[in-house]
């Protein structure tokens, strides 16, 4: 802000003499800033803005994608609330999200303090290594781990029963206690690079002269960490953190390529099941797009809270 | 005292060149003790891709009794996988897609990163906010609306639609992007520009772009592998599947050749290598732009 005011005094004050000059600058700047943003500016309120209205919209409704939507009020969130999928989609969801929050929180933090204290060229290549699971897509890692989960030929099970741990062996994504944990891993394993790039970024740009206070005022290395690297590092969190978050409330490619939301809805979030409403999972069954949409709304509800995570905590930080 | 300043100066002093900064030179015990958890978690983390192409590179009848490393390699699933899944419609298909979203992208995001750093004209604040405040609008919320959307339009099935839904869903984060860098640049620049006469453009298009490359290469790099692994919206939009990307291709692979595990994993492998070779090829880029993206966000 200051910056901007501060370059609208430069050219007033060199240009005073000529103020036909300037009205006409000033008009030209406002056209070329109003042109500049348009083509994004429309792009945004059509296909991105609307559908917004529209999904909030619809969500009132009952409607099968053919004649008029009928409008029902709140009766979709009351269905929603008594609907044993929903009710478990909504359990999986949360703790889908809070789990694979906390584990791509500490984890990557956890390496990128780690990374500071190994010779830099293997930084620099296990940094590359941890990265490329983050470049692959959802479509390749869940199809990927879907072969290595798979229970008679898949490598986990294979090598569970070379260590003769026979007994641990499951068929891991059709177990409805593992599914859901088996799929956390793999978010994990697709994570864990991005952020921890974030958090060893963040690191780099802790002010080292409060570690050599710390260390004069006799911190040793884990008090240097709890006391100087946490807190310094409060921003960046609050930046993981809610990252993370959304991207857990809206989770959607990993499951359905992994298991669809199955067995019998273990593995059912949100975006899995406000998908098969819309989309149809099952043949012939009437498209539910006013049912659907509620649950658009509650994802979008969802990153809502997300982003207040992050003002709350960023806030705190700066205090 | 004076012993403390002068460390306090060197630490500073050393602070630029040394990237991996230290706290203290680490004991050797602890050094290497960090370094093997890090080897350990990296091979946990590499084994699923090296697994990935052993697995494309066995002959099929070794897949289900074979030991875990296969003693006899063959690329014969590679062409079989090339040919029996179309691959190269679909790999053009989303190299075209992939190219021209970034190209959209990149220009509407520098146009009005660029207003929004440095031109000065009314609602641009409220603009700016409205844009910023669903920079995060999950596809997950926005997938029924834009499907209604695109059917009442008529641009259901086919490529542009999906062009315009990937281009409008994220050049507004780009946008971000572009005009966090753009605010690095000083306003003098501009400022001299239209002073010697230059148009509004041509200050954007002679002065200000040909600073903004580093700026460009980070977005270019972020969308291309974005859209690259975009999933849900070819899924949804696309029935036809001549006109499919790669991404709901290999989705259905799944089910076709869940018994021929080579022929599949071929298709994965092939799937990335794009991106791994973009990865590889503007690194450096990317890290920048993730730390920009995160730091500034």
């Amino acid at each position: 802000m200051s910056s901007q005011t501060a370059s609208h005094r430069i050219p007033r004050g060199s240009l005073a003499s000529g103020g036909a000059h300037l009205w006409r600058l000033q008009r030209s700047e406002r056209l070329a800033g109003y042109l500049f943003a348009l083509p994004i500016t429309v792009l945004f309120a059509v296909f991105v803005g609307w559908p917004i209205v529209f999904a909030i919209y619809l969500g009132f409704t009952s409607w099968s994608g053919f004649g008029t939507p009928t409008f029902t009020g709140f009766a979709n969130y009351a269905r929603m609330w008594n609907d044993p999928v929903a009710r478990q989609a909504f359990v999986t969801t949360i703790l889908y999200a809070v789990a694979t929050t906390v584990l791509q929180t500490v984890i990557p933090l956890a390496i990128a303090v780690l990374l500071n204290y190994v010779w830099r060229g293997l930084s620099v290549v296990i940094r590359t290594i941890l990265f490329i699971p983050g470049i692959v897509s959802f479509v390749v890692s869940g199809v990927l781990w879907k072969l290595i989960y798979d229970p008679n030929l898949g490598t986990l099970n294979k090598a569970l029963r070379g260590l003769g741990l026979d007994s641990l062996a499951t068929n891991w994504l059709s177990n409805s206690a593992t599914v859901v944990p088996a799929i956390i891993v793999v978010s994990l394993w697709g994570a864990i690079g991005t952020n921890m790039l974030i958090y060893f970024a963040g690191i780099q740009g802790v002010d080292p002269s409060f570690y050599e206070a710390a260390s004069i005022d006799g911190a040793g290395r884990w008090q240097q960490f709890r006391f100087v690297t946490i807190p310094s590092l409060r921003v960046v969190t609050a930046i993981v953190v809610s990252l993370n978050l959304m991207n857990g409330f809206k989770v959607f490619d990993i499951i359905y390529v992994m298991t669809g939301g199955g067995p019998s809805h273990a593995s059912e979030v949100f975006g899995t099941y406000l998908y098969s409403l819309a989309f149809g999972s099952t043949a012939g069954s009437i498209p539910q797009l006013g049912y659907g949409s509620a649950f658009s709304v509650v994802v979008m509800l969802l990153c809502g809270v997300a982003v207040a995570v992050q003002v709350v905590l960023t806030r705190r930080a700066q205090r | 005292m004076t012993t403390t300043m002068a460390r306090t100066r060197l630490s500073h002093a050393d602070r630029a060149p040394l990237i991996g900064q230290r706290r203290r030179r680490p004991a050797p015990l602890a050094r290497s003790f960090a370094a093997f958890i890090l080897i350990a978690i990296a091979a946990f983390t590499v084994f699923p891709l090296i697994w990935l192409v052993l697995t494309s590179l066995r002959p099929q009848n070794t897949i289900f009794t074979g030991p875990i490393f296969p003693t006899h390699l063959t690329a014969a699933a590679y062409p079989k996988a090339w040919v029996s899944t179309g691959f190269a419609v679909h790999f053009v298909n989303s190299l075209w897609i992939t190219t021209a979203t970034v190209v959209g992208v990149v220009v509407f995001a520098s146009l009005a990163g660029y207003a929004f750093a440095k031109l000065r004209f009314p609602f641009k604040n409220v603009l700016y906010v409205a844009l910023l405040a669903t920079l995060m609008m999950p596809a997950t919320s926005l997938i029924i609306p834009l499907y209604l959307q695109l059917r009442s339009i008529g641009l259901l099935d086919s490529q542009l639609g999906l062009l315009i839904l990937y281009i409008s869903s994220s050049a507004p984060f780009s946008m971000f992007l572009m005009r966090a860098f753009f605010e690095t640049l000083p306003d003098e620049l501009v400022q001299a520009a239209r002073v010697d006469g230059a148009s509004e453009f041509q200050v954007f298009r002679r002065v200000v772009l040909p600073l903004a490359r580093p700026g460009m290469a980070t977005v270019i790099i972020f969308q291309f592998l974005q859209t690259w692994n975009e999933f849900l919206y070819a899924n949804t939009v696309l029935q036809d599947t001549g006109k499919l990307p790669l991404q709901p291709v290999l989705f259905s692979l799944m089910g076709q050749y869940n018994t021929d595990w080579p022929t599949l994993t071929a298709g994965l492998t092939m799937s990335i290598a794009p991106v791994v070779l973009v990865y590889v090829w503007m690194q450096r880029q990317f890290v920048a732009g993730l730390t920009l993206g995160a730091v500034k966000s």
